[in-house]
């Protein structure tokens, strides 16, 4: 196993504001599905808006592949396979659900491999295939967040980074998600997930660690967190529920 | 009834020009959310280029927009690059972007003054005079032409905005900017080029301009004002409603002029204004945003 994104030591915050994340090392293997849980404020988000480039790191290192990528705009990220479903629903809403996913092929050039990877994405959600001349605004929650997981899919990244998929959806719309990104294990693509609801995040993916007042507390194989009676008591015996996490 | 018909028309004639501004400025505003308060400033500076062009070669009003577009274009890059990337990541943007372009606006009027005073001007050519009967409706070749120049243009910024790759890269800015650069989008280099565009509009809208609107430099100020109300009626950064705004408000003001005089023919556009902001502030198509 190779480590396909390493964090040394990153610190981040907004504007003005005190650091968010303090010294974060972090690494993700790739082919191994991680999920970061952790109670609110603790910078999960954060940490993803960093390494998609939203938000450049105060301080630290951030590798992709090996190659220093701290400071890089979103759309070089994104060349290099880092791609990103953030928290908050982020269609295009005046463009069909077919001119949402050929967005998300805009950093490709070949236009058959654009046509080959909308197929493979209408595939992987009949919903969107059902729906792809209708714009999407109008389509549902559950639905938009299908349609930004696919956008991001069709770039085929080498990491996925999604932001609490199942914050604000119904139960089985959620399940459906999760599935998705369970079906991504052993694809090209590794799954780097951000979730409040930590039992369900972590038994979607290989990998846990746990975040809280912006460092790393504890990593390990998933199902040993979610057995870790320590880990248990401190952030999952309560279920924090699907109170949005603080992010500007 | 024929009166009637006869004001629609020519208020439908009017409606090209001011479409054509709007698109421009609404286009600024959506994509940068830049309220471009120059942005008639730059049309007079365009004018002058068109009125110097045919007085001094013999340029057609309407064929000098070849040469206003690719200038204004350039021109509104430079202006972009120079003002707006420096103040991007401030909490205040959007007054910031108000204040800078007001203060611009006066740059470009105090420099058009001093190089060529604030006389009255206009491009003369044959057609701005004339005119046409088609059936009992009375028709200015003019602002026929002008109509017709405006409407190629918008279908051409529609088509390169809906068709081509780039195009798309802008629409997905002005729907979700956030959203546009996760998928890749330059949304530095997008922005830079759609405000040359939107000055390019303004470009050609000042070649129009110089034959039907008498001009002089502190013209702007009165022309602003309508582009104004034009995109908050039809909702800011929405290039539809620019477009229905435009041609709704030409319409209105050609019959406020029709039955109380042309004085009164400017304070259609303040009223509407008024009536929007009161009855629905995100205007026809504009959708709610939090600045």
């Amino acid at each position: 196993m190779s480590a396909l994104l390493e964090l040394r030591d990153v610190r981040a915050g907004y504007g003005k504001g005190p650091d968010i994340l303090q010294q974060v090392d972090l690494t993700i293997e790739e082919g191994r599905s991680a999920c970061i849980i952790g109670p609110n404020g603790a910078g999960k988000s954060t940490l993803l808006k960093v390494v998609a480039g939203i938000l450049s790191p105060r301080a630290g290192e951030i590798l992709f592949r090996g190659e220093p990528v701290a400071g890089k705009r979103p759309d070089q990220l994104l060349r290099r396979g880092i791609s990103y479903v953030p928290q908050e629903r982020s269609v295009f809403p005046t463009m069909t659900v077919r001119e949402n996913l050929n967005m998300g092929a805009y950093s490709l050039s070949d236009k058959s491999v654009v046509a080959e990877r909308l197929e493979r994405v209408l595939d992987m959600f009949p919903v969107l295939a059902e729906r792809r001349n209708q714009l999407a605004g109008t389509l549902s929650g559950g639905e938009q967040q299908m349609l930004t997981l696919g956008r991001a899919l069709m770039v085929k990244p080498a990491l996925l980074m999604v932001d609490e998929p199942s914050l604000g959806l119904a139960p089985q719309v959620a399940d459906l998600i999760f599935e998705t990104l369970q079906h991504l294990d052993g694809s090209e693509t590794t799954v780097l997930l951000v979730e409040q609801n930590a039992h369900r995040g972590l038994e979607a993916v290989q990998w846990g660690i746990v975040l809280d007042l912006g460092t790393k507390r504890f990593e390990g194989p998933a199902n040993s967190i979610l057995d870790d009676p320590r880990i248990r008591e401190l952030y999952l015996g309560t279920r924090v529920g699907s109170a949005p996490e603080v992010a500007e | 009834m024929t009166n009637v018909l006869q004001v629609l028309v020519l208020g439908l004639l009017l409606g090209g020009v001011y479409a054509l501004m709007a698109s421009g400025l609404t286009l600024m505003f959506g994509v940068m959310r830049v309220v471009n308060l120059a942005h008639a400033a730059f049309t007079i500076l365009a004018a002058y280029i068109a009125f110097y062009a045919f007085t001094l070669f013999q340029v057609d009003p309407v064929v000098s927009i070849l040469i206003t577009m690719p200038i204004m274009f350039v021109v509104g890059m430079v202006v972009y690059i120079a003002l707006f990337p420096r103040i991007e990541n401030s909490p205040k943007y959007v007054e910031m972007t108000v204040l800078a372009t007001f203060a611009l606006a006066l740059i470009v009027e105090g420099t058009l003054t001093y190089f060529f005073t604030g006389i009255f001007r206009s491009t003369r050519p044959d057609y701005a005079t004339d005119s046409f009967f088609w059936g009992d409706l009375f028709v200015p070749k003019g602002q026929l032409w002008a109509l017709a120049v405006s409407l190629v243009l918008l279908l051409a910024l529609w088509a390169f905005l809906k068709f081509t790759k780039f195009g798309n890269a802008v629409r997905a800015t002005m729907q979700n900017r956030t959203a546009a650069e996760i998928v890749g989008v330059n949304v530095r280099q997008v922005s830079t080029v759609s405000f040359g565009v939107g000055m390019a509009l303004a470009g050609a809208s000042g070649s129009l301009l110089s034959y039907l609107f008498p001009f002089f430099p502190a013209r702007h100020w009165q022309w602003v004002a309508i582009l104004l109300s034009l995109i908050v009626l039809g909702g800011l950064g929405s290039l539809k409603g620019a477009f229905i705004g435009a041609m709704a408000l030409a319409v209105a003001s050609a019959f406020v002029t029709d039955r109380f005089g042309p004085t009164w023919s400017p304070v259609t556009f303040y009223l509407a204004l008024f009536i929007v902001l009161l009855v629905r502030p995100q205007g026809l198509f504009g959708k709610v945003v939090r600045i």
